[in-house]
């Protein structure tokens, strides 16, 4: 039921731009960074240490070689302790370094993390409605939360295994060369190979890693819509046919998954083997050099079999790291298609913005005015797209409120009131002509603070779980108790409140799910008096599944509140808007007619036959 | 480990998958052990060769070259059966997961009102996500990592043992240290690992909440509000997931600390036997030993990594059981559900039906009966019952008391999908999918058909899914959207019926929702078909239209109207007031205004709107007078702010 999400698929790999960016995020926890990557160097010098002291033990105390000389075995007992020791209290040491290092690198992902989603959030916050009528809500959590994550996987498992591997394979390599470079090249000759391999297997797994993720975010884009959907899917009777679908994505994605543990279980044993070819090289080797060194009687001790023994254990150690980073690449590829739509978030344009030089609203007295505005949703329409497109939303509309006015928009449904609203707001920005509020374009207005002036109450109730009186405060702390208290009486939904067990700290499900439809309307009407626009007030439909007594007593009160403000209200419902100083009859995008409610009647036109026709079906039973 | 035996089920599915691949884990750590016996005995040789004691055997190049060639052989089979292993265990993981998914969206598909009511989207999102993964991670890795070490350990300790016993009662010294420590930090990691996904939870359902409510974000300019609310949870889960790396982090370094201390008492005591007058402890042996041990590393830091592991995958699986757990009240029963009714002619019995949640009263008492084929209209003030009322003829949710009689029989006993298939709902607040228009028209179409998704099986060796048939029928969707109205409209639309919609119809006006709401359900032909507030966005002159449509398919055909508006109820054969949850008044129109009661108030209310014109009296307080209003609004609105006059803010 989901469209299919392009926007998920994956383009690019590694890029330097992009890590530029990422990395950007780091630079402020540059101490934690440095302090992180001078453990990692400290804990790669220590680790072939410990490898170097069994030699040494080996060789020094415990080899026939040693033996065979006077053995003054006190002598190398206590050297044997000494080593022991000194293993001991070093492996210490590297416990510290490396709890240490946890945390240094723990604490630096979360807070990397942190700051990417307060940034993508707050661009989110940034961007126009628009964006979100376009983008679904599941696809938006996916980039604050798996998108965030991958992010902060490449930074602290990518970026300092990096490091850290990059370290650890120079340290081996600069030890293992200098103990002996024979052996040290013999014991390298694997590593082309092994480079090769793990190049191979890393394109193969960078493919498959891709499609598990683009078929991941088409399951949970079903998902999300399927749970927030579930009870119409059932009264539909379409559970069975969702379920299929479902399968089939997730089934996509256990493919998916399965082809990613099919070529990730051929690299690891290709890996372990090389490195025992390593070893059997190394063992092959130092074998035929101490045999070959005793049987030409030449110096003895070119290699000893302490040596043998460290190269055995340092070639399995250097194996690691190489492992290691064919991971941060994947990791890396992980990132980077990850932080691509992040920043592709962070990067969309901000098609409505403040003007640098943006007024602030100090002295606003509520005119309002449409001139000649052209209007489509449709952003790839624009000034120049003719007059006769049926994309068009809204065509040329003149419209011009006093302030202290109270204006009624009525029309068919689809007639495009409720846009006339919206660009009130500016949650739009229109095509040609302009929106003025006290004279000056909307566009020239800081939002916030046009908004702030502006109390609408959306069409559709927006409730957020909270409790009542979160959503009439918004959270504003602000707000006395007893101006919430004070406007719901004026709503009419004070005493049905006081009923619940928990009066105004009732709890409120998701999008207000145990209130009826009509307590959600009183409350967002109550809400938009409570954050006390004090000028405009934009009722779209506020009432309209409100029964007839609690609707005239709202009127009734709203008389007062409407003193001094200016009001915009669509009703369907005459009666509703019949004391309105003026009515403004709409059809597809214009303005056909308007006037006071008297005057219309004795035009004669639409507005006329819609009242007649409600006065008709009231009247028909006398 | 009572939560882990509820797993079971899942894992016996792939029972064989696992006992194969943990018996490839067996082999391939013993076949590992193989190369350090190689090496010792190329050691003990070449100290043999060495030491010029013609007492002990030396070696020849050649055997060392085949001892070399055995290190590869042994490599060779371990990396084969760990290939296999992989394939086994990782794959029944993934596999297990797609099931546990499967399962789960299939009886969250099961589970009713009353439990959505309760959910956050927000919260389900991340369960089926994080904690999924967690599980899947501890089937997966944390299922062979626990036999690879337990495996690992006995054969490591054998070959240990054989070489020196001395040595190995140092090594298994070690044992209650780890145990100790293991089992204090998995209990931390359990506590602090649910901590930390409760709060991502949170923010998953904060972010779910600002993003679906943009509008009144917005609207009322709280973003920055939202940002500080956002940041501070964002912080509060950096605490918590510091606090967990806390104890999750030295596990790993723990582990390689213990076996460091165990290489150096081996060193130390090792070393002292084989300085011993008359050792048979070789160095050779001591290589080995050490090796072997060695060998053990990995495995060793898996102890640490598989307790955090299985500590997240438990703590994750309670937190998907608790999903499982939650039981639909409305579901079939076997025992009381009648499999045999099919059909439904659309006979609807109320019988005393009360509804209460906690101690409120919704539905009191409620006795109705609407004959098949009649129009029953209901209104009544808000919050009055009215939706709830109609949820209980589909069974959204069952009545706390009394019964509902659909052609006399209990709801409770009609399966639900023919209940469903004859009741057609516009609820009042319809949901509509980002489809094409067409197929959100056709939603309950063509379902009637369709296989079932199998659950509790395993998927290995299940056919790929078939493509399932989209388009519903665009004739009778066209006929339905004729019927709602919305016609006219939806040609006004560059692509027609295929225009997509925005997430629950947002790119829609509130009438056109509204009505393609109206013709989803038309288009199903029901038995009974319930209005619920239906016709509120819509304009007089289309609301007329849509009631014209209405009667002419209604005909035999039970219809339930809800609505405010007199004119909208006057043509129902049966009107019905609820106050309060109770019926107070019930008739035909006519019967109710006789009644003058509270529809006769009501149709007076509305026509003396129109008629203050038609006296040509300018609007005043007239009409509402008549309200004989118990919160005295007029007292409020004294007390609200009235806004500054123009002149004020000029000054
Ligand atoms: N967010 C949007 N994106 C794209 N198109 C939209 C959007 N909102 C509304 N439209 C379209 O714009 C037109 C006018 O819609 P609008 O909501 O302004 O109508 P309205 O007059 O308020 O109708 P109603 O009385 O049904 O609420 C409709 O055809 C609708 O489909
Ligand atoms: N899930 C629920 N949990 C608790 N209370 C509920 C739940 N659903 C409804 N209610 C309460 O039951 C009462 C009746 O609600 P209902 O939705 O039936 O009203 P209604 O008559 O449809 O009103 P409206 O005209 O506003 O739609 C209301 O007070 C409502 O708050
Ligand atoms: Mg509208
Ligand atoms: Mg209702």
């Amino acid at each position: 039921m989901t469209r299919p999400d392009a926007s998920d698929a994956f383009q690019k790999g590694f890029d330097t731009q992009l890590t530029r960016r990422i990395l950007h995020y780091v630079r402020p926890y540059l101490p934690l960074v440095i302090g992180g990557v001078l453990l990692a160097l400290l804990i790669s010098l220590a680790a072939p240490v410990f490898a170097l002291i069994q030699r040494h033990a080996i060789d020094a105390y415990l080899s026939p070689l040693a033996l065979r000389t006077e053995p003054d075995l006190d002598l190398l007992r206590r050297g044997l302790t000494g080593a022991a020791l000194l293993y001991m209290g070093l492996k210490v040491v590297e416990f510290a370094l490396q709890y240490a290092f946890t945390l240094a690198i723990g604490y630096l992902g979360q807070n990397v993390l942190r700051d990417i989603r307060a940034d993508v959030f707050g661009k989110l916050q940034r961007l126009p409605l628009s964006y979100f009528d376009q983008n679904p809500v599941g696809r938006l959590i996916t980039r604050v939360t798996s998108d965030v994550d991958a992010i902060n996987q490449f930074i602290t498992g990518g970026l300092v295994s990096l490091i850290q591997s990059s370290f650890i394979i120079v340290v081996y390599v600069v030890i293992m060369l200098s103990v002996n470079w024979q052996l040290a090249l013999i014991s390298f000759t694997v590593l082309p190979v092994l480079f090769l391999a793990t190049n191979y297997f890393r394109a193969r797994l960078r493919d498959a890693f891709r499609e598990t993720r683009t078929q991941q975010a088409t399951v949970n884009s079903k998902l999300n819509e399927n749970i927030t959907g579930m009870l119409t899917v059932q009264l539909f009777g379409r559970e069975r046919r969702s379920a299929l679908d479902f399968n089939l994505s997730n089934r996509a994605l256990l493919s998916a998954n399965e082809n990613s543990v099919k070529w990730f279980s051929l690299f690891m044993p290709v890996v372990a083997v090389l490195g025992q070819v390593a070893v059997a090289l190394i063992l092959y080797f130092a074998a035929r050099q101490i045999l070959g060194v005793d049987a030409s009687g030449a110096v003895a001790g070119a290699i000893t079999v302490g040596t043998l023994f460290a190269f055995v254990q340092l070639s399995q150690q250097l194996f690691q790291p190489i492992q290691d980073l064919a991971d941060v690449f994947n990791n890396l590829q992980a990132a980077m298609a990850s932080s691509e739509r992040i920043f592709g978030v962070l990067d969309t344009e901000e098609s409505i913005t403040d003007k640098p030089d943006a007024r602030s609203l100090t002295n606003f007295e509520g005119r309002v005015d449409f001139r000649n505005v052209w209007f489509a949703y449709d952003q790839t329409v624009t000034a120049d797209t003719p007059d006769t497109d049926e994309r068009w939303i809204l065509r040329g509309i003149d419209l011009h409120i006093r302030p202290g006015e109270s204006v009624a928009l009525v029309g068919a449904t689809g007639a495009g009131k409720t846009s006339v609203t919206a660009l009130v707001s500016r949650f739009y920005d229109v095509q040609r002509g302009s929106v003025n509020v006290d004279g000056t374009d909307v566009r020239d207005l800081a939002q916030h603070d046009l908004r702030r002036h502006v109390g609408v109450v959306l069409q559709d109730v927006f409730l957020f779980a909270g409790t009542i009186e979160s959503n009439l405060t918004l959270n504003n702390p602000d707000i006395p108790h007893e101006r919430v208290i004070e406007a719901c009486r004026y709503v009419g939904v004070h005493e049905y409140i006081l009923s619940l067990e928990h009066g105004y700290q009732t709890e409120v499900r998701e999008r207000g799910a145990t209130l009826s439809t009509g307590q959600k309307q009183l409350l967002a009407f109550a809400r938009a008096l409570i954050q006390n626009p004090d000028i405009l007030l934009v009722l779209d439909e506020a009432t309209a599944n409100v029964d007839t007594e609690t609707e005239l007593r709202i009127q009734q009160a709203l008389k007062r509140v409407m003193q001094g403000r200016t009001s915009i209200i669509i009703a369907h419902r005459l009666s509703t808007i019949e004391h309105c100083d003026r009515i403004v009859v709409m059809r597809r995008g214009h303005i056909v007619e308007q006037g006071s409610h008297h005057q219309l009647l004795e035009k004669g036109g639409y507005y006329a036959r819609l009242h007649r026709l409600q006065y008709a079906q009231a009247d028909a039973a006398d | 480990m009572d939560s882990f035996r509820t797993l079971i089920p899942y894992l016996r599915l792939h029972r064989g998958q696992y006992v194969i691949g943990l018996i490839a884990v067996v082999i391939a750590n013993s076949v590992n052990l193989l190369p350090y016996y190689f090496i010792r005995l190329t050691i003990d040789g070449l100290t043999g060769q060495v030491d010029g004691d013609p007492a002990t055997t030396g070696i020849a190049l050649g055997t060392a070259g085949l001892y070399a060639l055995g290190i590869v052989a042994a490599a060779l089979v371990a990396g084969g059966f760990m290939l296999l292993m992989r394939r086994m265990i990782v794959v029944a993981s993934r596999q297990t997961e797609y099931e546990i998914r499967r399962d789960l969206f299939a009886h969250l598909q099961g589970l009713d009102k009353p439990y959505y009511d309760r959910a956050r989207t927000g919260d389900l999102m991340n369960r089926l996500t994080g904690d999924l993964s967690a599980v899947r991670e501890m089937l997966g890795f944390g299922a062979w990592q626990i036999v690879n070490i337990v495996s690992g350990f006995i054969t490591a300790f054998s070959v240990m043992f054989s070489l020196s016993w001395q040595l190995t009662l140092i090594v298994l010294a070690l044992v209650p240290v780890i145990v100790g420590v293991l089992t204090y930090l998995a209990r931390q990691i359990n506590v602090r690992h649910r901590l930390a996904q409760e709060q991502n939870s949170l923010i998953a359902a904060k972010a779910q909440e600002n993003f679906s409510g943009a509008r009144v974000v917005k609207g009322y300019a709280i973003e920055n509000r939202e940002i500080d609310d956002y940041r501070a949870m964002n912080l509060e889960l950096l605490r918590r997931n510091i606090a967990l790396t806390r104890v999750d982090g030295p596990l790993r370094s723990f582990m390689s600390l213990l076996l460091g201390l165990a290489f150096g008492l081996i060193l130390l005591v090792g070393g002292r036997l084989i300085l011993a007058p008359d050792s048979t402890f070789t160095v050779g042996m001591f290589v080995q030993f050490v090796g072997t041990l060695e060998r053990l590393t990995f495995p060793m830091l898996m102890v640490g990594w598989i307790t955090g592991v299985t500590q997240r995958g438990l703590a994750s699986w309670l937190r998907l059981k608790e999903i499982f757990d939650s039981q639909a009240l409305v579901r079939d029963e076997p025992g009381r559900t009648d499999p045999t009714l099919r059909t439904v002619r659309g006979d609807v019995t109320f019988e005393n039906v009360t509804v209460r949640y906690g101690d409120k009263t919704v539905l009191n008492d409620v006795n109705l009966h609407i004959p098949a084929g009649t129009f029953l209209g209901i209104t009544g003030p808000t919050g009055s019952g009215k939706t709830v009322l109609g949820q209980l003829l589909t069974r959204s949710m069952d009545p706390t008391g009394g019964r509902v009689l659909v052609d006399g029989h209990d709801v409770r006993v009609i399966p639900l999908r023919t209940l469903r298939d004859a009741v057609s709902v516009v609820p009042q607040e319809p949901f509509l999918f980002s489809d094409t228009i067409a197929n959100n028209i056709g939603l309950g179409l063509d379902n009637r058909d369709l296989p079932p998704v199998l659950t509790g099986v395993s998927v290995v060796g299940a056919p790929p899914p078939d493509d399932i048939p989209q388009q519903p029928d665009p004739a009778r969707v066209r006929e339905a959207a004729r019927l709602a109205g919305l016609t006219e409209d939806v040609d006004g639309f560059p692509q027609g019926f295929g225009t997509m919609l925005g997430e629950r119809g947002v790119t829609l006006s509130g009438g056109q929702r509204q009505r393609t709401a109206i013709a989803r359900a038309l288009v199903r032909e029901p038995r009974i078909l319930l209005l619920d507030d239906s016709l509120s966005a819509v304009d007089t002159e289309t609301e007329r239209r849509i009631l014209d449509g209405l009667r002419e398919v209604s005909r035999g055909r039970t219809v339930i109207l809800i609505a405010h508006r007199v004119s909208t109820l006057r043509h129902a054969d049966q009107i019905v007031v609820l106050e309060d949850g109770r019926v107070t008044e019930q008739g035909s129109h006519d019967a109710l205004l006789a009644q003058n009661g509270h529809y006769a108030q009501l149709e007076r209310l509305q026509r003396l709107a129109s008629d203050l014109d038609a006296d040509e009296t300018p609007s005043d307080e007239q009409a509402p007078r008549d309200l004989a209003a118990p919160l005295d609004p007029e007292a409020a609105a004294d007390r609200l702010p009235a806004a500054p006059t123009p002149e004020q803010v000029n000054r």
